[in-house]
């Protein structure tokens, strides 16, 4: 009997996932642990790899769709079995949704959820009273006004439109009901002169196969001719749909910056110290990174600070009662945050050994949906970008964000004197409706001391 | 200092025709030329090769005029009349360049130029037509457009010796060598080597790489190789290397793997070298590519605001009407606001036996772009014409996008088929379909009627073939 390879169910939250690349094609033999296909879900993109060793019999669903988790999605089984009809169910594409998509992925907000008890509450709570936000209206305007429901047109009057590669939505009916007659398109097509529209053979031939209308269209040819180039212009110019991945982050990001005002306060590090003090560390084969520091001394600072480690609908106020730093990795699709899990417990060792794990997965798109929720904090590090300084948005569930930038040389006057000092830039960003101006200066300083205390330091590694 | 709006450097087909139609847009023009009008082209490349090749292809074409019921005996030629014939053209065409300059105001500087400065020139006569007795001149220029072309270089591994010669100085040979040894299977090796064939002399092709003339259409490829050893007697080899050459008084001999070759004369057939490091550049603020090239933008502008290049110099596809393309564009540029782009369909033409035509994509191109693709080929063979001037050979081919049904690329083997291919630039330039071409009435009898046939057999529609599946069936009766 051939096997089922199902979608898997990859988080608590998970209800569907879209699948978005196939790395086997039918008749390949398949091994156990072998990656079969990847998929994407709301917080990251898989690889997904068989449990069983046989022949790829059928591919039941193809690349781009969309299926709730536990759908078969193929058989694996031996050479020339016969495979079961079935169809799949609920599919949709996953291109070209649109609006409907958008709107389907707010019915599961993806709140950071079970960070400990206050923040599972908290996760809940927003949820329930998300109800009606302006993004949940029918949003991203459609690329022509959409057509009434009740368009209706001849098929002679369809065929002409399409024939000549106009939108036939756009053209007034006066058949009855409004219905679209063949005489309307011929009278819109005399009014906007296309009698007068240039256009190359192979560049209709492609129009009409793409649906894109003439009359939008300018030539960029010398002689007022709309060529192959116009079109492909306007192809590339198409709106398309965000992968699921972006349209989650859109969505949490606007979401974020929406209802916590956030406010910014910056302050300059001297890591001249620090950075000779991982040079030297380096030299004796032990090795950390400046993330691993920053890390280190942003959780302790949080103990004393747990207003900046909580959470606020606007009503109520959550203190979280685990210290949980969220590290924002940028991939090519867009960022993930894996969470370093009480973080104030660890030792730096402990850190830097945790946070190289999940960067590396997190870069390779292996990390589990489980190991992106709940974080309490998050700590963005931009420093390998060679930026002087910037702000970042705080990530939904929590309060504050630290931005940090590039350490660079700058000259510094000490004892009024102009030396040469390793600077780097921290910009606190965090949410006016919980923490205050005094409040973020304090937290921040008390950030930079940690860093500066080279004592500190030497009796933490 | 005399000042001009334009100053052209170089009168090849790239230059010249930028100085005329800059002068016809109002500009002050000066011609800045080193050498004769008309550059490599008229003087030392297209021009005097075609003329050859047409004495040859008309001698080989008497010799076979047996097969359309003439007699003619005896039939011979005169090596040195040819040259002199095609002299003569050369001349011809030389004075209706200067005409045609003069008649446009366009200012003649005689000398080599270089740059003093972005806007300055320097024009130093030649020392070697000192009859010219003028001195050095600076010329002060608004907008420069650079086209002074390639210049035959002899490979730096032959040995310098009378019996090892560059094209620039085969062409002056007024007696025929009785066996050549041509050293590069591209475009000007294949055609020296067909009409040394046709001419009765014994000719040995080596190359380099796998095939003569890489990078064309690999069918087209094996028609020519097959024509080239079979009718003319070429020997070709490639894949290897011409090493150990020596020459003295009564030949040259060199090895090519364990085979050692030799004959009267061996043709360099490659190796043209840039002309840019002349111009010193580095005064205007320009450089060259690794190549020794200017970079161009699609509109003909180099990195220089005021300074345009055209042609050969540029870095390819050196064709002459692609350099007088691009001269006109650049002139046109250099006078007006409103920007034109170069072309990018460009046929290019190979005057071997048979001749080929070529412009678009080839097959393997198209397939290399990730492109899905039909295509469509006839044999001039089943064509009422290509019988009746008795030359059945060869084939159409076109190849069309398998969506679009554009048009992308077409290849033509055969009589005439450097002129045929101009119908099918036409079509690609305008996007046409295949489906628009077969529909296109072509006149009977003509050897352009194979288009429309390839147009209708890319389209599953062939009249005049038949199709693989009868065939078969055909076959077994
Ligand atoms: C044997 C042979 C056969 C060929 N056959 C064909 C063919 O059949 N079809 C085809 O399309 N192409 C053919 N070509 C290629 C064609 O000749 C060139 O592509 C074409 O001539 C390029 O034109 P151009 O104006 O860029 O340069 P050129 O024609 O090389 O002209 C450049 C001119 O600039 C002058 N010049 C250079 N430097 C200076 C300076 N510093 N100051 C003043 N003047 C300077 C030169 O003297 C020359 O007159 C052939 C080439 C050769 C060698």
């Amino acid at each position: 009997m051939p096997r089922p390879v199902v979608m898997p169910k990859l988080g608590q939250s998970e209800e569907e996932g879209t699948l978005v690349r196939w790395l086997k094609k039918e008749g390949d033999g398949v091994a156990k642990g072998d990656v079969l296909f990847e998929i994407e879900t709301d917080k990251a993109l898989l690889e997904v790899e068989s449990f069983f060793e046989g022949i790829l019999l059928k591919i039941v669903v193809p690349e781009g769709q969309t299926v709730p988790v536990q759908t078969t999605v193929a058989f694996i089984g031996d050479p020339g079995e016969a495979v079961p009809e079935i169809t799949v169910p609920a599919a949709k594409p996953g291109k070209g949704e649109g609006p409907r998509a958008s709107a389907k992925v707010s019915e599961h907000p993806p709140v950071a959820a079970a960070g400990g008890e206050a923040q599972a509450r908290a996760g809940r709570r927003i949820a329930r009273e998300r109800v009606p936000r302006p993004q949940e209206r029918p949003s991203p305007p459609p690329a022509h006004p959409e057509a009434p429901s009740i368009f209706k047109i001849s098929p002679r009057a369809a065929r002409l439109a399409e024939e000549c590669a106009v939108d036939p939505k756009v053209i007034v009916g006066t058949g009855p009901g409004g219905r679209i007659v063949e005489k309307d398109v011929s009278s819109y097509l005399d009014t906007k002169g296309y009698a007068h529209l240039r256009v190359t053979p192979t560049a209709k031939n492609l129009a009409r196969k793409e649906g894109i209308d003439l009359f939008n269209l300018q030539p960029s040819d010398d002689g007022g001719r709309i060529g192959v180039a116009d079109i492909e212009t306007a192809l590339a110019e198409r709106p398309k749909p965000m992968g699921r991945m972006r349209r989650v982050i859109a969505q949490r990001l606007a979401e974020s910056f929406r209802s916590a005002p956030h406010f910014f306060v910056t302050v300059s590090a001297d890591l001249t110290e620090l950075d000779s003090f991982r040079k030297e560390l380096k030299s004796k084969g032990v090795s950390y990174t400046v993330t691993d520091f920053i890390l280190k001394a942003v959780a302790a600072t949080l103990e004393g600070f747990p207003a900046v480690n909580s959470t606020t609908d606007g009503e109520k106020i959550w203190w979280h009662s685990r210290i949980d730093l969220g590290l924002a990795v940028a991939l090519e699709q867009g960022l993930v945050v894996p969470v370093l899990r009480n973080a104030n417990k660890l030792t730096l060792a402990d850190i830097h050994e945790q946070a190289t794990e999940l960067t590396a997965r997190a870069r390779a798109g292996k990390l589990t949906p489980g190991e992106m929720t709940g974080s309490t904090f998050t700590i963005s590090n931009m420093g390998m970008l060679d930026v002087e300084n910037f702000t970042a948005i705080i990530n939904p569930g929590e309060s504050a964000i630290l931005a940090v930038s590039s350490l660079a040389k700058h000259p510094v006057v000490r004892d009024d004197r102009v030396v040469i000092r390793s600077l780097m830039k921290m910009t606190l960003s965090s949410d006016h409706r919980i923490i205050d101006g005094a409040l973020a200066a304090r937290f921040l300083n008390a950030i930079r001391n940690k860093l500066e205390e080279i004592s500190l330091w030497r009796r933490l590694v | 200092m005399e000042a001009f709006g334009v100053v052209v450097i170089g009168a090849g087909p790239g230059g010249y025709p930028a100085a005329i139609r800059a002068a016809q847009l109002g500009a002050s023009v000066a011609l800045v030329e080193k050498e004769d009008l008309g550059g490599t082209c008229l003087n030392w490349g297209c021009i005097p090769t075609k003329c050859l090749i047409s004495s040859s292809d008309l001698y080989a074409r008497v010799k076979s005029a047996g097969t359309m019921g003439l007699k003619v005996e005896g039939a011979s030629f005169d090596y040195a009349a040819m040259s002199d014939r095609k002299d003569q053209v050369v001349r011809t065409l030389r004075n209706g360049v200067k005409q045609l300059l003069k008649a446009n105001v366009v200012k003649v500087f005689q000398g080599t130029a270089s740059f003093q400065g972005r806007n300055r020139i320097l024009v130093s006569p030649e020392a070697a037509s000192a009859a010219s007795s003028s001195e050095p001149v600076v010329i002060g220029a608004d907008k420069t457009i650079i086209a002074t072309g390639t210049s035959s270089a002899m490979p730096a591994f032959l040995p310098r010796h009378a019996r090892v010669l560059e094209s620039r100085a085969f062409l002056s040979l007024k007696s025929l060598p009785s066996s050549v040894l041509v050293l590069g299977g591209g475009v000007i090796g294949c055609e020296f080597a067909c009409m040394l064939g046709q001419l009765g002399a014994r000719v040995t092709v080596v190359e380099l790489l796998e095939d003569i003339l890489w990078g064309l259409d690999a069918d087209v490829r094996r028609e020519l190789r097959r024509h080239m050893e079979k009718t003319l007697g070429v020997r070709i080899l490639t894949g290897g290397t011409l090493e150990d050459v020596s020459a003295d008084e009564r030949r040259v001999r060199g090895r090519v793997g364990t085979e050692w070759v030799e004959a009267d004369v061996l043709l360099a057939a490659f190796g043209r070298k840039s002309t840019a490091e002349q111009l010193q550049l580095e005064n205007a603020g320009l450089g060259v590519d690794e190549r020794g090239f200017i970079a161009v933008d699609e509109y003909g502008r180099t990195q220089v605001a005021t300074i345009y290049a055209v042609g050969d110099v540029t870095g390819g596809p050196f064709l002459a009407h692609a350099a007088t393309s691009q001269g006109l564009v650049a002139a046109e540029n250099a006078c007006r606001r409103h920007l034109r782009r170069n072309e990018t369909c460009v046929a290019s033409c190979i005057f071997t036996s048979p001749e080929i035509g070529t412009v678009g994509l080839s097959e393997q191109e198209a397939q290399h772009q990730g492109r899905k693709i039909k295509t469509g080929k006839f044999m001039l063979g089943a064509l009422g014409k290509a019988l009746a001037i008795g030359e059945p050979m060869g084939f159409v081919k076109w190849v069309a996008d398998a969506e679009t049904d554009q048009l992308l690329g077409a290849h033509a083997i055969g009589p005439h088929a450097t002129g045929l291919i101009a119908e099918a630039a036409v079509a690609i330039r305008a996007e046409l379909t295949a489906a628009e071409l077969a529909r296109t009435v072509h006149a009977h009898p003509t050897l352009a009627e194979a288009w429309m046939e390839a147009a209708h057999a890319l389209r599953d529609e062939p009249i005049h073939t038949i199709p693989e599946r009868t065939r078969a069936k055909a076959g077994d009766q």
